[in-house]
């Protein structure tokens, strides 16, 4: 019986097309997103192989989630079918049995649903064969990669799952009742998924995942590419934990749908009762009134309209009619209210930067409602626009409206109007629910102006996608061949950019961006946006004309004559549309592309790519051309902000600083720059590339060395017309902003032009990338590794802007007037500079503030002045830290200037910090246990005002080790004497976890920190390791009175510069004897620790203290470039520490009972110390300072004897 | 009032649905004859502008159907054969949703219609019940209560007493032979009954082929002293069958009694007996599949 059960229900399955159609859908999917990064399934591949045992695993365990979605069509509709079909009463008067009966159609399910993993793995594995593909980033096909994920990931996901909707279906007995049960579990669990997020609770975080992504992730989250590339996880640990535990929840729901399941009639168990439900008339008086005589037939007198009016009403009339019936349907309401709760989570728990929050910005919030409806509204919106346009059909009535006196375009218009509906409702309720979001976050600053303007942007492409899904329906005639259209076109569209075809003009419904940014606001975007929407408007009405041609009335015509009856309505109004469609499609294209492409440049990827390639190949021969080097920069900037604008007149003064004369100047200019004029001395122009933007000029003379001239330079930059993309985001309405290497001509040939990434390099026969000089190239000293045209500069402009806005540049306000109906600013640098400069304009508030004889200004937005004195704050303390410990601020001044959203991040140039929008203004710092990152990003930045501006590396290995990791040492001493040591652990932990899980991404090869070749990952996250233990070791004042030294002797220093080597000189000098090997260790060595407490116990002893014995284990390795790890002595101290909470309390609120040093010196030993209170928790290393693979294991509960 | 002229249709998969029809239908309940698949509802589809014909013309009081459908749409009330409904809407409201999209713009006017309707057919009482708890009988009253909206002056309605029980049934012809007597109705069935207790007039196909037209009587008349009864044995059938054109075979008391067509007596035991439409309409599709 059972596999009788088994077999139909298999059968009836496979011959679904719903199967057919996901499995069609999702193997499309997957495949795609393993050949080509157009599509990504969870997070990108990155740069391990495409067929990757890593990526299997992923896609396959993203899929089992989505599959979701799969299952409860298949196992539950066996289950709930012959309720729904009225069949159940066949089966259940039959004498079968329950057990087989159950189980065999589950069974049956389950099987179709694996058919659909099946159909995802096969895609995937022929899409390793893709043509195209780079052979480099092909593995061996990984066919252990796929028997894990279907036997460890899959097939006890889907056994999970068929036990959830088990229990769901016995319960609800509906297949509607299921699927809002499935709503909720996924929505609980996108809750606790998000809840359990927290880095502290790694085993419950990754317990509570049924589907067990989490285990999975965890298991690999700190592997090396290589590692990646070649390995699956053990079955072991938290993923073995995981799948026992779900899988034997999964055995009980079994259980329980079998104690659950009721082979009865539904509706005999329990009564429901029925709204409006008038009494039934009785039986005998409907007999009488069927068997009496016929009454006369006596109807009143009607006079129906056919007028232009009455159309108008009918409209009306049907438009309320269909989106009542779509909006009160109960599925509708379920993915409303499944797309609210989504929403809702989601906006609550935007963007966490280091554990802290931000503000409920209005944008923020936009951006989680596109976040969250973009893709569940396009679905939304292919399937009603099916369901519409078929529902006289589906219920057969279409015979009869279809014969009814109305005209074509009243229920296509109604119709469509409907499908509006949708849009309208969705994104509403949206912006309630952010708002709700922002009230409840005691955010009281309601921007609905700014909501309705966005949404109505989002609601016009809605509209654009809604109109072509309801076209192709009208025109297939047929609706699952009109839906895999829509979604096949939308697909394909979405495959274009890696096609390198980017132009929005053959994309429909596609347009440049418009972000919105509160200093900003759509800016110069929506001038673009709006032609592109035009255009794809003008498309939208003609192919709703042509549905309109097409529009099919009467039973399913032969294509003769509907195109017979389109050929005749076309000669009417729907001719006429199309056609008025059509001329303005044409001309707004043409209009388009003269803009795109004539007015700017539109340059694919693939050829921006080809360009930079060319310009290696072209010029590289030049790079060690000696060119005179810059040694004052003088410029007059006028900015034109609305009209997007910028006159640059500008004079370098040149110096030969080589041995040898200079013939050739070769000037670099970014391309969007034109120059004017350019005057030094005679010359003639060599060659022009105005592609790439290079130019050599002769000299009559040559240079002679050591002798000066003046460059000066005309230059234009400016935004003409609208671009097929962004475009520059510098200069701006308000909030322009833009840095030398942007606007002002560079000399020499500058490899920061290159193409990095390897790929793209061996696709163009580049070779590998260019490393940085080895930290031995003492040729290389002769250049910072900022920039090969100058040493330190003297720096004077003026620049102009508007009379409503401020601009900026670097130096001392000299003098600030208005002339001409524009305000004028005269800044001028008291002192060398490195040669990076910026300019910016806005209209900003200004804070104002000092610190002994340094004056503080805060420029920010008048929205965003939440975080100001938490900056002013910042820069004072670090200005009194370095003041204290290192060398005297150089500048008179410390300027923090907003810029819009456009780009995230913060930039240090003399005395001036420009600060996006997006990364401090608006941080929720209320809750005071969260990391201030504002106040440490500012004393970062601050702190490079000694770490680049005063002392530089040269352009070799481990230059940013004296710019950024001395930047992250000097914002932690700054934030731990604010916030103390705490804090600073779950600081330590968030780097020490970044660091971890980026050195897996690596491509080339880790470097030890004091060879870092600018890999974030390093200098940033490793570096802030790894000085922050330095000083835990030797002392913050030795290791300070080290640096001082080092900046007294290095500071302001002409070339040769100075390397990580001689930084490491003045440390050692610091440093007592037998700390030497713990330097090296930490700059000169990649060095790990696996250190962790398997056991904690107390006893107490007679005197009421406490005997505390940890049982550790204790392992340290060195690692080579590449992952591969040897084992290292053991002995060096480590801490040890004993901590008293009382109840309920907070990490934060512990009492350090005992914290010492220990030599240990073997791997796992027993340690008993004593300690006055009652002990709470027992670690090693328990502030993590030391670089710990797993730094969740270094401390635990004690348990007392 | 409506004529019809030499319809033809061709589907697309080579079926013949009508082969050159002519027709002149009159005010009053005509009956259209015909077993499953002989191209009624082809023929009703095309009336009602549903669907074109290859060749011909339709003409109603003036209006030319095939060309100017909207026009026949507003004096139409039509009742497809298998028709549904929105089964979470109530009557009332559909029915007034009918009423609008019928050019009842006016909501007095409307309401007073969609009420006498609902009344006529009986349905009041039960109007704000969602439809899809109507039985068949309730859902085909409805039907035709939408057909009647705007007091149309030709009503089609095509297999309208299909699966009704005998009270129903009775009813449902009664409200027709009440609007006949008023307007254009066809009515197309497969029921003989139903043409010969209701129809002045009425049309016989088969394939595509006119077979008859014209009033039941006249061809009943046809066949006087022409159609022989006789009781026979169950093993004897087929080869009276086979000998005669054997219009009807029903059992009786377990035993088959059957009609032949013949101008003589065929044998002994066989007894002249008057004629009913039943004979007419078996002999000529007897007549027609031996022609074909």
């Amino acid at each position: 019986m059972f596999w009788e059960f088994f077999r139909f229900e298999l059968r009836f399955q496979l011959r679904s097309p719903l199967l057919w159609i996901f499995t069609g859908l999702f193997a499309l999917l997957a495949g795609t997103a393993l050949a080509t990064d157009a599509v990504t399934v969870g997070s990108a591949i990155g740069n391990v192989n495409r067929n990757a045992p890593a990526v299997v695993l992923n896609f396959l365990a993203v899929f089992s989630i989505l599959g979701l979605l799969v299952v409860v069509s298949f196992v539950a509709s066996g289950l709930l079918r012959d309720h729904e079909l009225g069949t159940a009463e066949l089966f259940f008067a039959s004498p079968m049995n329950k057990r087989d009966f159950l189980f065999g159609r589950m069974a049956g399910g389950l099987c179709a649903s694996l058919v659909v993993f099946l159909g995802i793995a096969l895609a995937m594995s022929l899409a390793q064969f893709w043509p195209g593909l780079d052979p480099e980033r092909i593995g061996p096909y990984p066919w252990r990669a796929y028997l894990y994920g279907l036997g460890v990931i899959v097939l006890p996901d889907l056994l999970f799952i068929g036990g959830v909707l088990g229990v769901l279906a016995a319960t609800t007995r509906t297949l509607l009742g299921t699927y809002v049960g499935v709503i909720a579990f996924f929505t609980l669990w996108t809750i606790a998924t998000a809840l359990s997020r927290d880095l502290e609770s790694v085993m419950t975080a990754v317990m509570v995942d049924p589907f067990g992504g989490r285990a999975l992730s965890r298991a690999m989250r700190y592997w090396s590419a290589a590692e990646r590339n070649t390995q699956i996880p053990d079955l072991y640990g938290y993923v073995l934990a995981n799948r026992a535990l779900w899988t034997a929840v999964a055995i009980g729901l079994y259980v329980a749908t079998y104690a659950l399941f009721k082979p009865m009639r539904t509706g005999t168990a329990s009564a429901k009762p029925v709204k409006g439900r008038v009494a039934e008339p009785q039986p005998h008086a409907v007999a009488a009134a069927v068997a009496g005589p016929p009454s006369e037939l006596v109807l009143p007198g009607v006079s129906p309209r056919h007028d232009r009016g009455a159309a108008r009403a009918q409209f009306r009339h049907l438009l309320g009619f269909e989106t009542r019936a779509v909006l009160s349907g109960i599925p509708f309401r379920i993915m409303l209210a499944f797309g609210m709760m989504n929403l809702g989570f989601g906006a609550v728990l935007s963007d966490i930067l280091f554990g802290t929050k931000v503000l409920p910005v209005t944008h923020l919030m936009l951006d989680a409602i596109r976040g969250s409806f973009t893709f569940m509204l396009w679905v939304i919106l292919v399937f009603y626009a099916g369901e519409l346009i078929f529902r006289e059909r589906s219920a057969k009535l279409s015979e009869v409206t279809d014969a009814l006196p109305v005209p074509n375009w009243v229920p296509l218009a109604a119709k469509f109007g409907a499908l509006l509906s949708v849009i309208v409702c969705f994104l509403a309720v949206g912006a309630l629910t952010t708002i709700g979001v922002q009230l409840a976050r005691g955010y009281y600053a309601i921007e609905a102006l700014v909501y309705v303007k966005n949404l109505a942007l989002d609601a016009w492409l809605y509209t654009l996608i809604a109109a072509f899904a309801f076209a192709v329906q009208v025109f297939c005639n047929q609706r699952f061949l009109g839906y895999a259209i829509v979604v096949g076109v939308l697909l394909l569209q979405a495959l274009l950019p890696a096609m390198h075809l980017e132009h929005n003009l053959y994309s429909y419904a596609s347009a440049p961006e418009a972000p919105y940014s509160d200093m900003n606001g759509f800016g110069h975007f929506l001038t673009g946006w709006s032609w592109f929407m035009a255009y794809w408007s003008a498309a939208a009405l003609a192919l709703l004309a042509l549905a309109a041609a097409f529009w099919v009335r009467g039973s399913d015509p032969a294509r003769r004559e509907r195109l017979a009856a389109a050929r005749a309505r076309l000669r009417g109004p729907a001719g006429l549309a199309f056609a008025t469609a059509t001329v303005a499609f044409v001309a707004l294209g043409a209009w388009i592309y003269y803009n795109t492409t004539m007015l700017n440049e539109f340059l694919p990827s693939n050829v921006a790519l080809d360009r930079q390639a060319r310009y290696e190949r072209d010029y590289r021969q030049y790079a060690a051309l000696p060119q005179p080097r810059i040694t004052h920069v003088r410029a007059d900037v006028d900015l034109h902000p609305h009209e997007r604008r910028a006159e640059i007149r500008g004079t370098y003064h040149l110096v030969n600083k080589s041995s040898e004369p200079i013939r050739e100047f070769h000037v670099l200019l970014p391309r969007l720059v034109q120059i004017e004029s350019l005057e030094f001395g005679p010359h003639r122009l060599k060659q022009e590339d105005l592609e790439i933007g290079y130019r050599i000029y002769e000299l009559d003379q040559p240079m002679a060395p050591g002798a000066e001239l003046d460059f000066a330079f005309k230059l234009r930059f400016e935004a003409r017309g609208f671009t097929n993309d962004r475009g520059q985001t510098q200069l701006l309405d308000n909030g322009t902003f833009f840095n030398s290497r942007q606007a002002f001509p560079s000399l020499g040939y500058q490899e920061r032009f290159e193409i990095e990434d390897r790929n793209e390099r061996r696709k163009r026969d580049l070779g590998e990338p260019r490393r940085m000089p080895k930290l031995e190239d003492e040729a290389a000293r002769a250049n910072t590794y900022v920039g090969n045209d100058a040493d330190w500069i003297d720096f004077e402009t003026t620049v102009s802007t508007v009379p409503d806005q401020i601009a900026l540049a670097p130096g001392v306000l000299q003098r600030e007037w208005s002339e001409n109906g524009r305000r004028y600013f005269h800044y001028r640098m008291d002192r060398p500079m490195l040669p990076m400069w910026a300019y910016l304009s806005a209209d900003w508030q200004v804070r104002k503030d000092r610190w002994n004889d340094v004056a503080i200004e805060i420029y920010y937005d008048a929205k965003h002045p939440a975080n100001v004195e938490r900056m002013v704050q910042g820069v004072k303390d670090t200005l009194a830290y370095t003041e204290a410990n290192f060398t005297p601020y150089q500048h008179k001044e410390v300027r923090i200037v907003e810029f819009p959203r456009y780009a995230s991040f913060a930039q240090s140039f003399a005395g001036t910090f420009p600060y996006s929008e997006s990364i401090g203004f608006i941080a929720d710092l209320r809750d005071p246990d969260a990391i201030d990152y504002v106040y440490y990003v500012i004393a970062h930045e601050t702190a490079h005002q000694w770490w680049a501006h005063q002392v530089i590396g040269a352009n070799v290995q481990g230059a940013t080790v004296m710019s950024e990791s001395l930047s992250q040492y000097t914002a932690q001493m700054v934030m731990e004497h604010e916030y103390g040591p705490g804090k600073m652990r779950r600081f330590l932990k968030y780097e020490l976890d970044r660091y971890l899980s980026s050195r897996g991404g690596e491509l080339l090869e880790e470097l030890p920190l004091y060879r870092v070749e600018n890999q974030p990952y390093i200098h940033y996250r490793k570096g802030s390791m790894v000085f922050y233990r330095l000083k835990d070791e030797i002392g913050e004042a030795p290791l300070n009175r080290a640096l001082k030294r080092y900046l007294e002797d290095k500071g302001y220093q002409q070339p040769p510069y100075t390397t990580s080597k001689e930084l490491l000189e003045y440390i050692r000098a610091e440093t007592p004897a037998d700390k030497q090997d713990l330097v090296t260790d930490l700059f000169e060595k990649i060095t790990f620790y696996d250190n962790r407490i398997t056991e904690a116990s107390a006893v107490k002893r007679d005197d009421g203290r406490y005997d505390v014995t940890l049982k550790l284990h204790l392992d340290k390795r060195y690692a080579d470039g590449k992952g591969v790890e040897t084992p290292a002595a053991l002995g060096e101290p480590i801490e040890i520490g004993v901590f008293a909470r009382k109840p309920g309390a907070k990490e934060s609120e512990e009492t350090v009972l005992l914290l010492e040093k220990r030599a240990l010196a073997e791997r796992d030993m027993s340690v008993t110390v004593t300690v006055d209170a009652e002990p709470y928790e027992a670690g090693v290393d328990p502030y993590n300072k030391l670089i710990d693979r797993v730094s969740a294991d270094n401390r635990k509960r004690v348990t007392l004897k | 009032m409506l004529t019809i002229k030499n319809l033809s249709k061709t589907y697309a998969n080579g079926v013949q649905a009508l082969k050159d029809v002519s027709l002149d239908i009159p005010r009053g309940l005509f009956g259209l004859l015909g077993p499953n698949g002989a191209g009624k509802s082809t023929l009703m589809r095309t009336i009602a502008t549903l669907q074109d014909a290859d060749s011909g013309s339709i003409d109603f009081g003036g209006i030319d159907v095939l060309s100017n459908k909207d026009a026949l749409r507003r004096t139409l009330g039509y009742l497809p054969q298998d028709f549904g409904v929105y089964p979470k809407v109530s009557a009332e409201e559909l029915l007034e949703h009918f009423a609008v999209l019928k050019g009842l713009v006016d909501r007095k006017e409307r309401k007073a219609s969609v009420e006498a309707l609902l009344r006529q057919t009986n349905l009041w009482d039960v109007r704000k019940r969602k439809l899809g708890t109507y039985s068949g009988g309730m859902r085909q009253r409805f039907g035709i209560a939408q057909a009647l909206l705007g007091n149309p002056r030709l009503v089609i309605v095509d297999e309208p007493t299909a699966g009704l029980d005998p009270e129903e049934r009775n009813r449902f012809l009664n409200l027709l032979a009440e609007i006949g007597e008023q307007v254009v109705v066809i009515l197309s069935t497969h029921i003989v009954e139903d043409v010969t207790d209701l129809c002045p007039r009425m049309a016989m196909i088969c394939q595509g082929n006119l077979l008859l037209s014209g009033k039941p009587s006249d061809a009943i008349e046809a066949l006087h002293a022409r159609v022989w009864r006789a009781r026979i044995r169950k093993a004897e059938l087929a080869d009276y069958q086979a000998r005669y054109t054997v219009l009807q075979s029903r059992l009786v008391g377990g035993e088959p009694v059957i009609h032949v067509f013949s101008e003589t007596q065929p044998e002994g035991g066989f007894q002249l007996v008057e004629p009913d439409l039943e004979d007419v309409y078996f002999l000529k599709l007897r007549q027609h599949r031996a022609a074909a």
